[in-house]
């Protein structure tokens, strides 16, 4: 009696495998960090891959931030994610914020070719950089534009932002310095998700959020200029192993079709469908994979 | 929301795999380990160390750490079940260990003075008076690993975590409630379950 139960223990254990292990055939993983934009575009990517290529794909997207998605790529766990030139130039190459956007996308390029093995595509054509966020009362009241104007007033402020840019290169502790922003006590850590929402209760007075989020419009929130262009440029671009894409040449002419297909305002409008109007992202993924492959692109 | 509805029961039942086999797993692993460490002083405090330790890991760098490691790692169930595993030893083992020497010496020298052996001890005394505290250890691991089995969200592993942070990242309490209340349900229903499980384990036992 009591040694079927420890049979059934061990037994159980080997269902671990079960849900996991299996799958067969030419198989791509595309994977996304957790926030909307790269859910669409980890979506956008994988019907493009199915529509185009006679490829399997599949889908990991949602993975916990830019530390989880690098690894999983390292460790051939995704085959394919979109990541941000600054990004990947600050905080997985851990280098000083550098302003043109043409040498960090070559840094980069070069740089995952050598230590990783990994290929970056030409970009997508638009820019989500770390946007600086106050209410749009707070703004008109005080007259702001620039983060350099907010310097003068932050240390009233109670600032929010997410782990990652607490942590990152080219994140808080820069630019604070940068700015000589003080604030009236350490920042608050907490989701990404969360901040907008603090930011418009005012539960904090100053985030960084993404550049192309449409909560920004629909919480009527005012990004402050980078007037000091402190943050790198972060142009969003496929990055895939180079085993997947030397095994799948037509993997690689894929990738390279959707390069500039993407300017910021569609990216942003994208995104907007999704986070204000609440539309299902593999939907809206897929209205701008058949739109732009019927409009000969 | 009629979406999120229909997805409901996949992400429940994802759950409900993730701690069901994490916490058979940890109780395969864990009560042996405390009924070892019963026996042997000298191994409990490096024991007890070592998962004390593994709690105060973040369970984002756990993941992390885990996607490159070969067998158990990657992304998925796989490294989930191990980082909920790791997670639920503590109180497992710790509740095993106290339950066993919270027994009066007095029972089991007397169970040794009419001849029993080790195992008899063990299976006819200390597990049955022990019992009690020993479920305790597993009911504890069961409603801290439904809670923390949200972190499947960030490896692709599934669970009501992606209801919550999907809520989360679109500021839609709806969402975020449609993943937490079942999440505290559940929490409920696998107390009660294991509760009731106890009870009839000390009755048959007594």
């Amino acid at each position: 009696m009591r040694r079927t139960s420890g049979a059934a223990f061990l037994l159980s254990g080997l269902f671990v495998c079960g849900l996991s292990c299996g799958g067969s055939g030419p198989q791509i993983t595309v994977g996304s960090k957790n926030f909307s934009e790269q859910d669409l575009l980890g979506e956008i990517v994988a019907q493009w891959i199915e529509r185009t290529t006679d490829l399997q794909v599949r889908r990991r997207l949602h993975l916990g931030g830019t530390f989880i998605s690098h690894r999983a790529l390292l460790a051939g766990e995704i085959d394919v994610y979109v990541e941000y030139t600054g990004t990947a130039f600050t905080a997985i190459l851990e280098q000083t914020p550098v302003s043109d956007p043409d040498s960090v996308f070559r840094a980069v390029r070069t740089e995952y070719a050598d230590r990783y093995e990994l290929e970056w595509f030409a970009p997508l054509g638009f820019e989500n950089t770390f946007a600086m966020l106050v209410r749009r009362s707070t703004a008109d009241s005080l007259r702001l534009r620039t983060l350099t104007d907010a310097a003068a007033y932050s240390d009233e402020w109670v600032a929010g932002f997410g782990s990652e840019f607490m942590e990152r290169e080219d994140g808080f502790r820069g630019l604070s310095e940068a700015y000589g922003l003080g604030f009236r006590s350490p920042p608050r850590v907490m989701d990404l998700g969360l901040l907008y929402r603090a930011l418009a209760s005012g539960e904090i007075d100053l985030t960084a959020g993404n550049s192309t989020d449409g909560r920004i419009e629909a919480l009527d929130l005012v990004m402050l200029m980078d007037d000091r262009r402190y943050f790198p440029p972060y142009e969003g671009a496929v990055v895939a192993r180079r085993a997947a894409l030397d095994r799948h040449p037509a993997l690689r002419t894929a990738l390279q079709e959707l390069s500039a297909k993407i300017d910021t305002d569609e990216m942003r409008s994208l995104n907007r469908a999704v986070d204000v109007e609440g539309r299902d992202y593999r939907a809206v993924a897929g209205d701008w994979v058949e739109r732009t492959l019927a409009g000969g692109g | 929301m009629g979406e999120i509805m229909g997805e409901l029961p996949l992400r429940v039942l994802e759950h409900v795999y993730l701690v069901g086999v994490s916490v058979v797993l940890a109780t395969a692993i864990g009560v042996p380990i405390g009924i070892q460490l019963s026996r042997r002083r000298s191994l409990r405090g490096p024991v007890l160390g070592g998962v004390n330790v593994i709690q105060t890991i973040p369970s984002l760098a756990l993941l992390g750490f885990l996607i490159p490691v070969p067998f158990i790692g990657g992304l998925g169930a796989r490294p989930t079940i191990v980082a909920l595993v790791a997670y639920a030893l503590l109180p497992i083992i710790k509740n095993t260990v106290e339950g066993i020497r919270s027994i009066d010496p007095a029972i089991t020298e007397a169970g040794r003075a009419m001849g029993m052996t080790e195992v008899q001890l063990l299976r006819q005394v200390e597990l049955p008076l022990g019992i009690g505290v020993i479920m305790g250890g597993i009911r504890l691991a069961t409603v801290i690993g439904i809670g923390v089995a949200t972190i499947a969200a960030f490896i692709g592993a599934g669970g009501l975590g992606t209801l919550i942070f999907r809520g989360i990242s679109m500021v839609d309490r709806g969402v975020i409630l449609a993943g937490a209340v079942p999440a505290a349900l559940l929490a409920l229903v696998a107390d009660w379950g294991l509760g009731a499980l106890e009870r009839r384990l000390s009755r048959w036992n007594a």
